[in-house]
């Protein structure tokens, strides 16, 4: 089957893993989700140094800006002599980072670094930037991130080596067995069933989204658990506990009950009498209350809203409800299984690319639609929307419920979609 | 340090500068870029995003195709989405990385001419300077490219160039005393309104963005520009008022800038010294005023001023006993202050007076 060179395909003519050609890339302005700059704050007393050329700096330092952090974050500009004189660009790193913290009214204990694109295409010497900067500042803990997406089409994201490079920070402490953390998401866990079963089994909780101190968020070197539930993070799971000698788990939000129940029986912790089948019937009677509620409302959903956003579709398509457009550029090896069944179930379901330069004259109905994510909402031009990106830190069956009960919510609350969805970060403060 | 901000934001950058002057123009401007320029610039210097469409899209540069010079794909991806979006003309913005390995943009522009039949022209841009220097390119690439001799003038026809919401977020535009509006470069336009430009018998040049464009069409067409924001709905040349070395410092953009310096000294009699804090500057500053690069020289300039008329940002690194006025800039200060940004053609707005 070829590539779709339009926006849209159905599902039953769409290819694996990449439905859609790649070409140019427009860009919808919908915000929600997390850059780099989002993510580095969630370390405590962290400031961020970003060296770069003006317009690539823009963005990063107005998202702190509209954070209300300048005072954590501070910037180097790159300008066309660090490109054309040998060594220029490493003495500017250095000298530039050294002047803005020498700026700083108080040396902060966590600095992270972002070099860019044209630091690797200089072929500049990072190892020695980082040995020169941690010889002037011995009592500061660098961070190596990097700020470069020229590298993300084709490997690694940069956010997902920055949260790797935010966890090897994190220091091997004695193992405390009565210690889990959860690891690598943005959104702390919320209505998640580890959460439950972890207070189940005794266990003191930590997250790495949730830290208020640098000291709590070094502390989590003592968990003998991982609990990764984010797919960026998952690179960052793996690496501390391959380097801590400890366990992970790997379970991003899944709407199949078996892929639920395996993954919590796989953990090892004890579970309360009757949790699969009450945690499973309740999901069912909340379904059943979403298409009383919807009826034949058209939904749809986009891949910023869910990590599986295929298997809620397959979720809610079994269950009835007229899912009619996933919004999604390429589909995650982990939904294969997914993508089948629905190419075998239900080929009309349209899948719709977020980035295709048709996307710039959205064609939009007046119906009312029921979407789950920003992106859904904007290209639907909706205001009953799910509020939501990465999860929100749901998990299991009663993540699951708790997801159908914000559909219920968003049909019967539409939201300002056109005040919301500019906004950056979901769930950071906004100053605008 | 120069290069080194510790609290201020960057202005924003030339890339997106073009951007948002070609933005109302009917044309399809690509930057050759892996990511972020885009989002960038649609989140953080652009207003008219989500209800007025325009053409902007990136290339989406891998590091592959980058190393190999892999412009094929480039030229193939802009054919195809040509094809399909049906654009007036063809803009390509450079980006640091086409810049270090020297793409020929000028030559793709060619092939792009070739196999599309439209129009296509580059504008020099490497997202090392500010958004000032972007616009200006865009709009002088734009005069050279798609201008042609006028069939008709229009009498008292005037031409706003170097109009757009990094510097300019209102489209009212009033001219009185007889003069008539023909072309707006680029708030509240189209790609008809802005070819109709030769028509007119003079240009005003709102901004320094407009200056390069104007001083093409007065080469090549003998439309003279006088440079400021038109008072009253009359042009007229800020560089023309006298005004005296003082303590009270208008920072920003210097066409801006210098308009409401003149203004101000013109009603009340009162002097401000314009601190130019972005890039075009040649011919625009009186003897009294200055340039300043950067968030360290800008700290230093306004260190012993008295009143201060700025971005709220820069009140962040002034001296705590200036009296400040706030002119929120959206080229600085982007969203933060954008429903405080007030119509800088009605000065008694956000300038008390005495």
């Amino acid at each position: 089957m070829p590539t779709s060179s339009d926006e849209s395909v159905r599902i039953g003519d769409a290819e694996f893993p990449k439905p859609f050609v790649n070409g140019l890339e427009f860009n919808a302005p919908v915000h929600g989700t997390w850059n780099i700059v989002h993510i580095g704050f969630r370390i405590p007393e962290a400031h961020q140094i970003y060296i770069c050329a003006d317009n690539c700096l823009r963005g990063v330092v107005m998202t702190a800006a509209e954070m209300g952090e300048l005072g954590r974050f501070s910037s180097v500009v790159l300008e066309e002599d660090d490109m054309t004189h040998s060594g220029r660009i490493e003495e500017t790193t250095i000298e530039g980072v050294t002047d803005c913290l020498r700026k700083l009214s108080k040396i902060p204990p966590v600095v992270i670094v972002f070099p860019v694109c044209v630091h690797r295409f200089m072929g500049c010497d990072i190892g020695y930037i980082y040995k020169e900067l941690e010889k002037r500042f011995p009592d500061v803990i660098f961070i190596r991130g990097f700020m470069d997406p020229v590298m993300q089409k084709r490997g690694t994201t940069p956010d997902q080596r920055l949260r790797k490079a935010m966890s090897d920070i994190i220091p091997k402490l004695p193992v405390k067995e009565d210690t889990v953390a959860f690891a690598g998401s943005d959104m702390p866990a919320s209505e998640n069933d580890f959460k439950k079963i972890l207070e189940f089994n005794a266990k003191t909780v930590k997250d790495t989204a949730a830290c208020r101190t640098l000291e709590e968020y070094l502390s989590i070197g003592e968990s003998s658990l991982f609990i990764c539930q984010y797919p960026a993070g998952l690179m960052a799971a793996k690496a501390i506990t391959q380097r801590l000698d400890r366990k992970y788990i790997y379970c991003p939000l899944s709407f199949d009950f078996d892929t639920v129940e395996e993954e919590i029986r796989q953990s090892g912790l004890s579970v309360p009498d009757g949790f699969f089948e009450d945690g499973k019937e309740a999901c069912i009677a909340e379904m059943k209350k979403l298409k009383d509620l919807i009826k034949d409302t058209p939904v749809a959903i986009d891949y910023t809203a869910v990590p599986k956003p295929l298997s809620l579709a397959r979720f809610l398509k079994d269950n009835g409800i007229n899912v009619r457009t996933v919004y999604l550029d390429a589909v995650d090896g982990s939904e294969k299984a997914d993508f089948e069944y629905l190419q075998k179930n239900f080929p009309e379901l349209i899948l719709h690319s977020t980035m295709h330069v048709s996307d710039r004259r959205p064609v939009r109905s007046n119906e009312k639609v029921l979407a789950a994510g920003q992106k859904a909402a904007w290209f639907e031009g909706t205001g009953y929307f799910v509020n939501i990106i990465e999860g929100g830190g749901l998990y299991g069956f009663s993540g699951i419920c708790e997801f159908i009960r914000l559909m219920e919510d968003a049909f019967n609350n539409g939201k300002d979609m056109r005040d919301i969805v500019p906004r950056k970060g979901l769930g950071c403060r906004s100053c605008i | 340090m120069r290069k080194t901000y510790r609290i201020l934001p960057v202005y924003t950058g030339d890339v997106s500068g073009a951007a948002s002057a070609l933005y109302e123009f009917g044309g399809m401007t690509v930057i050759h870029d892996p990511s972020g320029c885009n989002s960038t610039y649609n989140t953080h210097d652009e207003t008219r995003w989500f209800d007025k469409e325009s053409l902007i899209y990136i290339s989406g540069l891998n590091d592959i195709d980058a190393i190999t010079g892999n412009d094929d794909k480039f030229i193939n991806d802009i054919c195809s989405a040509a094809e399909r979006m049906k654009p007036r003309f063809i803009a390509l913005a450079n980006s640091p990385l086409p810049y270090l390995n020297g793409t020929d943009f000028k030559g793709i522009c060619r092939v792009l001419e070739e196999k599309t039949g439209l129009p296509c022209f580059y504008v020099n841009t490497n997202a090392m300077h500010d958004y000032s220097k972007g616009q200006s390119e865009a709009f002088l690439s734009f005069a050279k490219k798609m201008l042609r001799g006028p069939e008709r003038k229009v009498k008292n026809g005037v031409n706003i160039i170097g109009m757009t919401p990094l510097d300019l977020t209102s489209t009212e535009i009033h001219l009185s005393g007889g003069y008539e509006l023909v072309s707006n470069w680029g708030l509240n336009t189209s790609y008809e309104n802005a070819v109709r430009a030769t028509e007119a018998e003079l240009n005003i040049a709102v901004s320094s963005s407009g200056i390069a464009a104007c001083k093409y069409m007065q080469e090549e067409y003998g439309i003279p520009y006088v440079k400021g924001l038109p008072w009253d709905g009359r042009p007229c040349d800020y560089t023309e008022t006298v005004r005296e070395k003082t303590k009270n410092y208008i920072v920003g953009e210097p066409v801006i800038s210098g308009s409401v310096a003149a203004y101000i000294k013109t009603k009340y009699g009162i002097d401000y010294n314009v601190i130019a804090a972005t890039e075009i500057t040649d011919g625009l500053l009186s003897g009294c005023d200055r340039k300043c690069h950067g968030e360290e020289e800008l700290e230093e300039a306004l260190k012993d001023a008295e009143n201060i008329i700025a971005d709220p940002m820069v009140r962040l690194i002034s001296p705590a006993n200036a009296d400040f006025i706030e002119l929120p800039h959206f080229a600085l200060s982007g969203r933060l202050y954008l429903k405080r940004i007030p119509n800088l053609m009605k000065p008694d707005l956000y300038y008390p007076g005495i």
